[in-house]
């Protein structure tokens, strides 16, 4: 019911396309995490998604909401943070949230009880009173998240909601988040730089690149998109030959750190068989000392896929197998 | 109204606003003084004292309205507290009226300061009524009318710099023909067309009418009165035109 839909939306500026092109569906419950490099649009997406800001073509519904008609009764049930909030720096917190709270017509003792329950969540009950001028960058940043929710949203917006945080308090949001979004199945819609914290928060995760959704789906989803789903680390004991058989494995492998007592090389190769992979180990009498599966990480797949030279309707991206490195020489990382 | 709250608690309430009301005082008090006091100003006929009182109170009036909402929208744009103002289920025209509202209560504000003072000056004739009315009529459609397409400005420019300055060239150019113009210019064809467009020359003349040539009744001053609604209407429109929607792109 509080899902997100943009269909074909969007953005130009003169002969500049920000956004081109943009479908897709959150559903309700969803903590969907939008990523992208600098200027991808994902700021302009947000913004377009919240009615602050009118697309050239497309449509967006939020909350079953169409934007263009309902904009009124879609700001009822959203909360947005934008990424650089302005503040009324004479107010101090309970105040600037009080009067929010009056522009979203909630009634005095609501609004009163509501913005005490907020400033505790977000971790300002002791700073209510204090001005926010006083206010540090990351405290900002709480009291505008507490803005964002003082109407108790179904549709969350968060455009880089722990920037300025430290990571204690970046943790304290995010839990606090993950709490909203499980015990009021709030949606949630995020746009962060920090991929570590978008792989382990979202449950769906979207790619933006120069205005254009290059991905979209589970983390796994993505894993699979990018055709890196396998890799296998091993580890083994470095002796004089050990680098020279590398070279000559009939494996996909890049040798990933070498030390005096081991070298690491990893194994890319989506049609390994672990059989074969022990029995060519055995049989060039590597000694063994460790062998897991890597899973690549939401940087690696960013990374390759706003790679500029990447296309994934073409050939997909491998790892190549790596110039073999003469023995004892140290292959750079 | 609590948009127009806020803007009357920083404008009227708090240091900040009583140091505007203060030198508003102030002007009018050394005004009043020296039309009173001085030797060649105070030899004027107390209906002219009146009349020239009455300019100062229009013009300040005007000034004031003009740099309080051509800088209302731009100031929060600048602050970026504005975008807040635009995710809260307010129509963005309300927001804009509320604004507008805050620089008229201002106007109001400064008129009921000046009205002891008028009081002051007419006394011992039956100017006093008439100056008090025809002061706070014209000022008022001035202050709805410069207040409007200044926040208009404002919603359009987006910087406070610039609105400002867009904002008092406009007042500057609505009194520069009945203010700085020699008699002779403005008894020329372009004078006269200029005097016959103009809502403050109406507003001046109005004034002079009423409080020199003693024609206070209403429909001796019709003539003057409709250009100055007129106008009011037309920045009204404006203003209602540019400001049903806002769009964040230029933040």
């Amino acid at each position: 019911m509080y899902g997100i839909s943009a269909i074909a939306l969007e953005k130009t500026y003169g002969s500049f396309r920000a956004v081109d092109s943009l479908t897709f569906n959150v559903k309700s419950g969803d903590i969907f995490g939008l990523i992208g490099p600098n200027g991808a649009g994902k700021t302009t997406t947000m913004r377009m998604l919240c009615g602050t800001l009118s697309p050239t073509a497309g449509k967006t519904i939020v909350g079953g909401f169409d934007i263009a008609k309902e904009s009124i009764k879609i700001k009822t049930i959203i909360g947005f943070l934008p990424e650089s909030t302005g503040f009324y720096n004479w107010m101090n917190g309970e105040e600037y949230l009080y009067y929010f709270a009056r522009l979203y017509n909630i009634k005095e003792p609501i609004a009163r009880k509501n913005i005490r329950d907020l400033l505790d969540r977000v971790g300002l009950a002791a700073k209510a009173f204090a001005p926010i001028a006083y206010y540090s960058r990351g405290m900002k940043q709480r009291l505008a998240l507490a803005r964002a929710m003082i109407n108790d949203p179904k549709i969350l917006f968060l455009d880089e909601p722990t920037l300025g945080m430290d990571p204690r308090g970046q943790q304290e949001i995010q839990k606090m988040l993950l709490d909203l979004n499980h015990e009021k199945g709030v949606t949630i819609f995020l746009s962060s730089h920090a991929l570590t914290d978008v792989s382990t928060f979202c449950n769906q995760i979207g790619i933006l690149n120069r205005g254009r959704l290059i991905a979209h789906g589970s983390l796994n989803d993505l894993r699979k998109l990018v055709n890196g789903s396998t890799r296998i680390l091993v580890r083994i004991l470095n002796t004089q030959e050990a680098i020279s058989k590398l070279s000559r494995s009939p494996f996909n492998n890049t040798i990933d750190k070498v030390t005096e007592e081991s070298v690491d090389f990893i194994i890319s190769d989506d049609n390994i068989e672990f059989n074969q992979l022990v029995d060519w180990i055995r049989k060039e009498n590597f000694k063994l000392t460790e062998l897991r599966q890597i899973k690549m990480n939401l940087d690696e797949i960013f990374l390759r896929l706003t790679n500029p030279t990447y296309d994934k309707h073409s050939t997909p991206v491998t790892i190549k197998k790596s110039p073999s490195p003469q023995v004892g020489q140290t292959p750079s990382k | 109204m609590i948009i127009y709250r806020l803007e009357i608690s920083g404008s009227i309430y708090s240091w900040r606003g009583a140091a505007w009301i203060i030198t508003a005082a102030s002007i009018f008090s050394l005004v009043a003084y020296l039309l009173l006091t001085d030797k060649e100003l105070s030899l004027l006929d107390q209906g002219e004292m009146l009349f020239t009182f009455s300019e100062v109170i229009i013009v300040l009036g005007l000034v004031m309205s003009g740099i309080n909402s051509s800088s209302s929208i731009s100031t929060e744009i600048e602050a970026g507290t504005f975008e807040c103002l635009l995710l809260t289920p307010i129509k963005h025209v309300q927001i804009a009226i509320q604004k507008m509202l805050s620089t008229v209560t201002i106007w109001i504000v400064l008129y009921l300061i000046s009205i002891p003072y008028l009081i002051v000056l007419a006394n011992g004739t039956n100017l006093a009524i008439s100056a008090i009315l025809y002061v706070g009529l014209y000022g008022t459609l001035l202050s709805i009318a410069i207040s409007t397409i200044s926040i208009a400005l404002s919603w359009m420019l987006k910087t406070s710099k610039n609105s400002i300055m867009v904002a008092l060239m406009i007042v500057l150019l609505l009194s520069a023909p009945s203010l700085f113009f020699a008699t002779s210019l403005r008894k020329t064809d372009f004078g006269i067309m200029l005097e016959n467009i103009n809502p403050f020359s109406h507003t001046i003349n109005s004034l002079d009418s009423v409080l020199v040539d003693n024609q206070q009744a209403v429909y001796e001053q019709f003539t003057h009165i409709w250009p100055v609604l007129v106008f009011t209407i037309i920045c009204s429109i404006i203003f209602l035109t540019f400001t049903r929607k806002f769009e964040v792109k230029m933040l």
